[in-house]
């Protein structure tokens, strides 16, 4: 009986989470005829799959994958070199302002995007970096999260190992590269997963930065897109589907990853 | 030169290595604040003339800004006590010894990998009045359609957001539920406490740090949002989901006003972070310690 109410509450949750992401798919392969039919259309007469087709001839679709690819996968190559490393030095260097230094960073995370964007935005126009790759990218290249999640991974790796390489002789890059690098490789798993999920959704960011169709990244293209040809639902849902499939097969095969990841640091 | 010391070369090494991180977080967060603090005081279409406090006793004196702001507290309360409640609902019957607990938990988590692209989508086209599916559905059984983005717009986009995000806290209640060693339970179960009583005495004291990090996120991101207005309502109807950093947004980007826009960052930055502060102190007060 208890049992039975339990299961009755998650099946009713799941399929209020997963039913409309159906719908999207669903909506994607009707035709217009069907988006805008009287009578609900939940599953379409034939599948349209030309309307995937469609949407790289009507918009510049090919443009916002590219460009969500380069910037997402900057991105998260970036955080894989930097935050590992800083997150190094502050769990096993000392020297001086330290602590200083670590507030300042921790510090930032208080800091919502929204503070940085008005300035940000004029820095890059200064530079001449709005609609350009390195505007969409350098804004993000590194973040405390990744720095701290790194740092407490790397902490209880026993000093000795470190003063072993010394005394052996090995340079500090070598001993980061050979010693405590390898020894982080399911923390990266958890950083490149999330940074890369995180910057390939990334909405406001892109929005601002860029000016030309040629330049957006998926989000902000379909909703752009949705705009100018507000009745082509199908065309929208289709260009969803493309954004959403890669998050979904990259976390149908690491939820085990990704559950702890959250679990673990409550990362954004 | 070398450092003749040995603390000394480790000290050069630890500032070779963080040297990227100082510069991007010197170029991209610390001279950004600096620029929002500075350009606030500033206004004119070149943000160029010095105003000293007067975009912010503008700010605090214009209706709109002072509209924008209670509507995305109140957005954020509703986000807040929905994502305790419903993920921590899910989080109770997922602690369970269910068959199939994986499969439930990636189904419940999945809306949280989408953008807010697709979540701000997805959702105006099913809740259109005409075109919406669930109007059509409705209209299909014989029932009356309705008007949610119209007649409780605020609502309706925290209700999306709500959708979205409450696997996250779910997630996140369930990593809490399973540090509760099993032992309090089965203590209290021998003393006679039924499964209510166990519940309000020991569960939801022990998740207490839990509850205190899931609404300081959720207020957190509940200030901060954005797509959900931009691509649902566009602020509309009239000004009814004129959220906080949409109305920064137009300020700045529609209007060209930087200082103005500036000033009302700032002013929202510092209710973020007074809340943030508040909130931890609250908790470090109020941990339970065992």
């Amino acid at each position: 009986m208890r049992k039975a109410l339990l299961y009755t509450l998650l099946v009713l949750a799941s399929v209020v989470t997963i039913v409309p992401l159906l719908y999207m798919l669903s909506l994607s392969l009707q035709t217009e005829a069907e988006t805008l039919s009287a009578d609900a259309v939940l599953v379409p007469d034939s599948p349209q799959w030309g309307n995937y087709a469609e949407l790289f001839t009507r918009a510049p679709f090919g443009n916002f994958v590219v460009n969500s690819l380069v910037v997402a996968g900057a991105i998260t190559l970036a955080h894989l070199v930097f935050d590992p490393l800083v997150g190094y030095v502050f769990a096993k260097f000392r020297f001086p302002l330290r602590n200083t230094l670590f507030v300042a960073l921790l510090a930032t995370l208080m800091v919502p995007f929204f503070v940085r964007m008005i300035p940000l935005y004029v820095l890059m126009a200064n530079m001449g970096w709005l609609n350009t790759y390195q505007g969409l990218i350098t804004p993000f290249l590194m973040d405390a999260f990744g720095i701290f999640l790194m740092r407490q991974f790397i902490q209880p790796i026993p000093d000795d190992l470190i003063s072993a390489a010394r005394i052996d002789g090995a340079s500090e890059l070598r001993i980061y590269r050979s010693v405590i690098l390898p020894q982080t490789r399911p923390a990266l798993a958890v950083l490149g997963l999330f940074t890369f999920v995180f910057q390939w959704n990334e909405f406001l960011w892109p929005l601002v930065a860029t000016t030309t169709p040629e330049m957006r990244t998926i989000p902000v293209g379909l909703t752009l897109f949705n705009q100018e040809y507000f009745t082509l639902w199908h065309l929208t849902a289709a260009g969803s589907v493309i954004l959403f499939v890669p998050t979904a097969v990259l976390f149908i095969f690491t939820q085990r990853y990704f559950v702890r990841g959250i679990a673990l640091t409550g990362l954004r | 030169m070398r450092p003749r010391t040995l603390a000394g070369r480790y000290a050069r090494t630890a500032y070779l290595f963080l040297l990227p991180a100082i510069l991007f977080f010197a170029a991209f967060f610390y001279l950004p604040i600096g620029n929002v603090v500075a350009t606030s005081f500033r206004t004119g279409p070149q943000a160029d003339q010095w105003t000293g406090l007067g975009n912010y006793t503008q700010a605090l004196a214009d209706p709109a800004v002072r509209h924008s702001f209670l509507i995305t507290v109140a957005f954020s309360v509703l986000v807040v006590i929905g994502s305790i409640v419903l993920g921590l609902a899910l989080a109770l019957a997922l602690d369970q010894p269910l068959k199939g607990r994986v499969v439930f938990r990636v189904l419940l988590l999945v809306p949280y990998l989408t953008s807010v692209a697709i979540v701000g989508l997805l959702w105006r086209n099913i809740l259109d009045p005409e075109l919406g599916v669930l109007n059509r559905m409705l209209g299909a059984a014989g029932l009356p359609e309705q008007q949610w983005l119209n007649t409780a717009p605020l609502l309706t986009i925290a209700a999306v957001t709500l959708w979205q995000n409450v696997g996250y806290t779910m997630v996140l209640f369930l990593a809490g539920l399973q540090g509760i060693p099993e032992t309090y339970h089965e203590a209290a179960k021998i003393d006679g406490a039924d499964a209510w009583h166990r519940f309000w005495r020991i569960t939801l004291p022990l998740l207490a740090p839990t509850t205190l990090f899931v609404s300081v996120m959720a207020v957190i991101s509940g200030l901060q949002a954005f797509g959900q207005a931009y691509i649902i309502t566009n602020g509309g109807p009239g000004d009814a989901t004129d959220l906080s950093v949409f109305h920064i947004f137009n300020v700045a980007f529609r209007a060209r006003d930087f200082g103005y826009s500036s000033a009302q960052s700032v002013l929202l930055l510092i209710v973020i972070v007074a809340f943030t502060l508040v909130q931890l102190r609250a908790g470090r007060r109020g941990e339970v310690t065992y």
